[in-house]
Parts: structure tokens; sequence; C-alpha cells
């Protein structure tokens, strides 16, 4: 007995990472299944052309990896803040400044700079977004008031300023429509897999998520930022304080949002325009969720979103599935994300005793 | 083995059914992009799906739409998407695909594409415009008759009326110029005040400055401005007014108090795109413009107004119609004439 369930027992942990990772999404897909045969569609020839919508060629993967781009920033700034304990859902607010700032910059700063631009740009983007989420961080730390509230608000005065300004001072004089001008041509990142929309904000993502985990497993910060969301009396209790690391990951949250909106304005969009984010700060809520914070399944986890969004379009063109279906299955997947957290920890205690 | 063995059996019946979708039918297959706002905004793509759907089933064809929560970033993906698939004829309602679209055009010469509002080049693709000058020179003159009518109820003394307009760009110009014309046209001593939000977006500022012309002696306000425009229905309705709508039927935002609205049939310039696909005829690298004559522009329905109107006014307006469809009336195009004299 001792010696079959010992292999066993050192690839649980992995295969119980997977299991929680997957389990949410296979709801999901048993939900939207059911759906689809209530519709009179067959499921299995839907998520075959899901399937294939989503990495079926290099084109399509290179559509849902630039997809998922966003999700990479808006996701790091949410578990930043979910591990502390910190529930903030500011972080679409913060992306949609971080892009009309960078494209403010990338447009409004003269052609000589030359390919400079791009950095000054996510700077000011990243600068923007860590003031902007400062402000509830400091209302937390200083004033107890409730970073739920405060930081869902702010999102609608976020969506308040870039709405003017979009409407207003920065308008592109050259069309009727709420768009700014395009950012100069050397400030756009370079697409990696032309003509896929997949451009460098990829590659910064991916190193946003690299140094995200470095900061949670190797800075004294990371560990201390866990430790106040593990227990914040007993962080305080071994000197920890609740304000600075409150302030800090706030602000942190704030600079990754700022750079993903200001990847979006440089990478996809060469602008800031109306519907500029179609909900990527909520959509990194989820993903952060279904990761339990970790980098690896951030990784995941936006590939599987940004999967969703793009194979959930493109197969409209070929089946009568409507994108409320693509809606179902995100929704679901966001709820059970949550649910099974409780559950599945009580499902393995009870295995091990 | 088995797994991948039913796996690609499942991509293979998909893939034959795939193909035989786009050869069903003689033309290849259409799609219809939503714009922001999706399906149900009761406006403007509800509009273009109604044409859409008409103009499939007239000619016989197969089409589909495509709705996107990020229509906008998504934009290039979806359209090189629908290409590399098959369909023939790509229209896009959202003003943003313009740009990408005349990009990547030229890579797909057996697709046709179509972009709305704006002009873009390419041998395979066409630019719907909107004859607005020609819809907004119809309200004008029907203003002009009203302001002068101090029998109507809201109407006082003065000969004024007034227009506002988003931003100061000659795609905006073009209906204020034709408006001005209109009036002008019916009686040349109306005085047609002109001022500009510098917002879409913005109704309390609309609503401001609706307010500001009517105390200025104007009764009705043509709104060409978007978003801020519903506040100049707003201030119409609470200083006892009109307004004139845009783009969609505006008239039921506050019955009695929109005259009338100046609409852009999409459904028109949809249907008629497809016409023209299906016969062989698709316009590649032209611009074409819906104008009165196409029902491509036209003056509501007047649901809420018709009755306070004089029928008297409203034949007027159908002559002058039917003048300017006959070429009597050359109304002034901002966007293809540049300024006239009398508006700088």
């Amino acid at each position: 007995m001792a010696d079959t369930t010992l292999p066993a027992n050192a690839l649980m942990p992995l295969l119980d990472k997977s299991f929680r990772l997957a389990f949410p999404f296979l709801v999901a897909l048993a939900v939207g299944a059911a759906i689809l045969l209530i519709i009179g569609e067959n499921p299995f020839d839907v998520y075959a052309l899901m399937a294939q919508e989503s990495f079926g060629s290099l084109r399509r993967s290179s559509a849902t990896l630039s997809a998922a781009t966003p999700l990479l920033f808006t996701s790091v700034a949410t578990a930043i803040c979910f591990r502390t304990g910190v529930f903030n859902v500011g972080v679409e607010g913060a992306f949609v400044l971080g892009g009309i700032s960078a494209a403010f910059v990338g447009f409004t700063l003269p052609v000589y700079f030359g390919s400079a631009i791009i950095p000054l740009a996510f700077a000011f983007a990243a600068l923007v977004g860590a003031a902007w989420l400062y402000i509830p961080g400091l209302l937390l730390a200083r004033y107890k008031v409730d970073e739920v509230v405060s930081t869902l608000m702010l999102n609608f005065v976020a969506f308040g300023i870039s709405g003017y300004l979009v409407n207003g001072p920065l308008l592109s004089r050259e069309s009727g429509n709420n768009v700014t001008p395009l950012v100069h041509e050397i400030a756009q990142l370079p697409r990696l897999l032309p003509p896929s929309t997949l451009h460098a904000g990829f590659i910064v993502g991916l190193l946003v998520v690299a140094a995200y985990a470095l900061w949670v497993k190797r800075t004294p910060s990371g560990f201390e930022s866990a430790l106040v969301g593990f227990s914040q009396r007993f962080a305080r209790a071994v000197g920890i304080s609740i304000p600075a690391t409150i302030i800090l990951v706030m602000v942190l949250s704030g600079l990754v949002a700022g750079l993903g909106g200001g990847s979006h304005a440089l990478g996809q969009l060469h602008r800031f325009a109306d519907g500029f984010s179609p909900g990527f700060g909520f959509t990194g809520m989820a993903v952060a969720l279904l990761a339990r914070n970790s980098p690896l399944g951030i990784i995941f986890g936006s590939i599987l979103f940004g999967a969703l969004a793009s194979s959930g379009t493109t197969v409209q063109l070929f089946s009568d599935i409507p994108l409320d279906l693509v809606n179902i299955i995100e929704g679901t997947v966001m709820i059970f994300a949550v649910v099974e957290l409780g559950r599945i920890t009580l499902f393995r205690r009870s295995v091990r005793s | 083995m088995r797994k991948s063995n039913i796996l690609a059996g499942t991509l293979a019946i998909l893939l034959t059914s795939i193909t035989t979708l786009a050869l069903t039918a003689d033309m290849k297959p259409a799609a219809l992009i939503i714009a922001q706002g999706g399906l149900g905004d009761g406006s403007w793509n509800d509009a273009a799906i109604a044409g859409f759907d008409a103009g499939l089933k007239k000619n016989g064809l197969e089409g589909r739409p495509i709705e996107s929560k990020d229509v906008v970033g998504q934009g290039e993906e979806i359209m090189r998407r629908a290409a590399d698939g098959g369909f023939g004829l790509v229209i896009s309602l959202e003003w943003l695909h313009g740009e990408p679209m005349e990009k990547l055009a030229p890579d797909y010469p057996d697709t046709d594409w179509v972009i709305m509002n704006q002009t873009r080049k390419g041998d395979n693709l066409a630019s719907i415009v909107f004859a607005e000058h020609e819809g907004s020179y119809l309200a004008g003159a029907l203003a002009a008759m009203v302001t002068a009518d101090t029998s109507i109820k809201g109407i006082n003394d003065d000969l004024v009326i007034g227009v506002i307009g988003g931003v100061k760009a000659p795609g905006i110009d073009k209906f204020i110029v034709g408006y001005i014309q209109g009036a002008k046209s019916v009686n040349q001593d109306t005085d047609v005040k002109v001022a500009y939000s510098d917002s879409f977006g913005d109704p309390a500022k609309g609503q401001q400055m609706a307010k500001a012309m009517f105390d200025d002696g104007a009764d009705i306000v043509f709104q060409v401005a978007g978003g801020t425009g519903i506040g100049i229905i707003q201030a119409a309705k609470s200083e006892g007014h009109f307004a004139i709508g845009v783009d969609s039927d505006q008239d039921g935002m506050a019955p009695g108090h929109v005259l009338t609205s100046m609409l852009k049939r999409v459904d028109v310039a949809v249907e008629g795109i497809l016409d023209k696909y299906a016969t062989g005829q698709f316009p590649g690298g032209q611009v074409v413009e819906f104008d009165l004559a196409q029902n491509g522009v036209a003056l509501s329905e007047m649901t809420f107004t018709k009755d306070i109107i004089p029928g008297a006014y409203l034949d007027k307006v159908a002559q002058i119609k039917s003048d300017i469809i006959d070429g009597k009336i050359d109304v002034w195009d901002v966007s293809t004439q540049g300024y006239p004299d009398f508006f700088q």
C-alpha cells in the first residue's frame, strides 16, 4: 500500500493544482453544452470549432495571444492586491487612464524623439496608473475607507475623465468620432508575427508576470504582503506596517494596470478611443481568482480567456452560435473559480485524513 | 490515438460543413461586423442588421453578423479571419475599423470590403457616405417655416433658429451648412445661430448651450453633437421649444418637442451594397453616397409633431426634396466642396 501511494502523493500537489484550475472551466463547458443542446446545437461540434478557432493554426493562436495580452497586465495588477487581502476592483479605471496617457504621449511628443517615445509613454502610463490607485490605497490605509467601494466608484470617475478628454481636448480633428489622433508610427509597438495583431506588448506582459513572480517569491515586501493577506493581526505582531503595505500594493497594482493600458494603446489600437476596454480589468479579476494569484496560473488563465474572446467572435462566422454563449461560459468560469475555493479545500482534507 | 482520431474526424466534418456554407450559394457569403453598442442598440446596429437580413433574403445570399465585446481591439483579426474563411464581402459598421481595413484589404483581393462614414482607398474597398447635407437642408427648410409661424405653441416672434455641432470639423459642418442653406432658401431673413460644444458626450453642456440659444431668441435647435445632443433635446423639452434630432429617429426622446430627426438610413445602405454585390457590380475603389434619391438620408416620420405642423409646410418640404433629387436645387457639400462664402 505504502509504495503505491508514495509516487501518487508526490504528484498530488501538481494534479491538485491543475485540477483546481481546470475544474471551473469544465463546469462552464458543461453548462454551455447544456444550453447548446437546448438550442439544438451539437456541443461537440461547437467546442471543436471553438478549439480550432482558438489554436487551430498559427494565425489563430496568435489572435488568441493577442486577445490575452491586456489580461496578463490586469490579472497581475489584481493578484498583487488580492494576495494581500486588498479587494481592489479599480484596475479597469487605472487601465483606461494608462491607455489615454500613453496615447497622449504617443501622438503629442515630436517625432524626432524616435522610438524613445515608447518608454516615455509607458512610463507616463505607469505613473498615472500608480497615482490613480494611490488614492484608494491612502484612503484605506489612513482612513479605513472600504476599498471595494472606493475603487469601484473611482472606475466611474476614470471613465468620466477619459470620456471627457477623448470627446473634447484630445479629440481627433479629422473625424466626427470619439477618438484621439493616431500615435506616431514610430511609437507603435512592433508586431511579432505579422499580419497578426500580436504585438510586443505581449512580451512586456510576460515580463510583468515574471517580475510579479520574482516579487512574490524573492523579495521581502512580496513576502510581507502575503503575510498581511494571511492575517493582519499576525503581520502586525511581527512588525509589518499594514498601512505601508496596503499603499505599496495599490501603487504597484496601478503601475501594472497603467502599463497594460499603455500596451493596448501603443500596440493594439494605436490611439485611445471610446470603447478602449471592454472590461479587461474585470476579466483580469476572474483570471486572478482562477489562478489563485499564481504567476503560471495567470499566464494560462489569460490565454484561456483570450481564447474564449477570440474564438467566441470568429466562431460566429461559421455557425449560428451567438456571442451570448461565450458570455455564459465566461460568467460560469468566474462563478466557479470563486465558489470552488472552499469546496476543494474541504475535499482535499477529507481525502488526506 | 483514438481520441485524436475522433478529434480529426470532427475537424474534418467541420471543415466540410464550412466549405459547404461557402459553396451552397453561387456567391461567397457576406459578413456584417456589428459596431460598439452591439445588437439591440435600437439605432445604428439594429437598423443595419435589418437591411442586411433583407438584402441577403432578396438576393439569395448567405451571410452572418459578427458581434464582439472587444470589437475595437479585435477588429483587424475579425476582418482577416472572415476573408481567410472564404467570405466574399465584409461590411464593418465600426468607424474605427476604417484604418485597419484600408491596410489589410490589399492582402485579400478576392474579398470586397465596405466601411461607413469615411473615405478610404483600395480597389476592393467601397466607402459608404451619407448625403447629410441634403437631409440637413430639408431640416433647415422645415425649421425656417415653423419658426415664422407663431400660431404653433413654443414658437416666438423672432426669426431665429439654431444648430449645435459637436466639433468644428468638415464632417460636422457638412450638416450645418446644409441646414443654413435650407433655412435661407425658405426665408433669407432667417437668422441661424451656430455653436460648437467641443464634445460629443456631454449632455449637461448640450443642455446649457441649447438653453442659452433659446434665451437668445431661437425656438428650434438642430443637434449634430451625438451624446451631447441628448441634453439639447432635454433643454427643448424643459424650455418648451423644439430640437431636431440626428442620425436615428430621436422624435420619441421628448415627444412633441423634437420637430423631426435627420435620419441616416444605414439599413438602406447595407441593403443597397448587398444588391450591388449580388449582381457583380460591387463599387470597389468608389465612394458611394447614399442621398435623398436613394432614401439614404431622410426626415423622420414626425410621429409626434406631424399634427402640429401645418400640412402646407410638409408639402413644401416634399416639394424641396423632389427638387433636390431632380437636381433643381444644389446643396452645398462641405466634405467635397470646402467651405462656401456664406459660412467660413
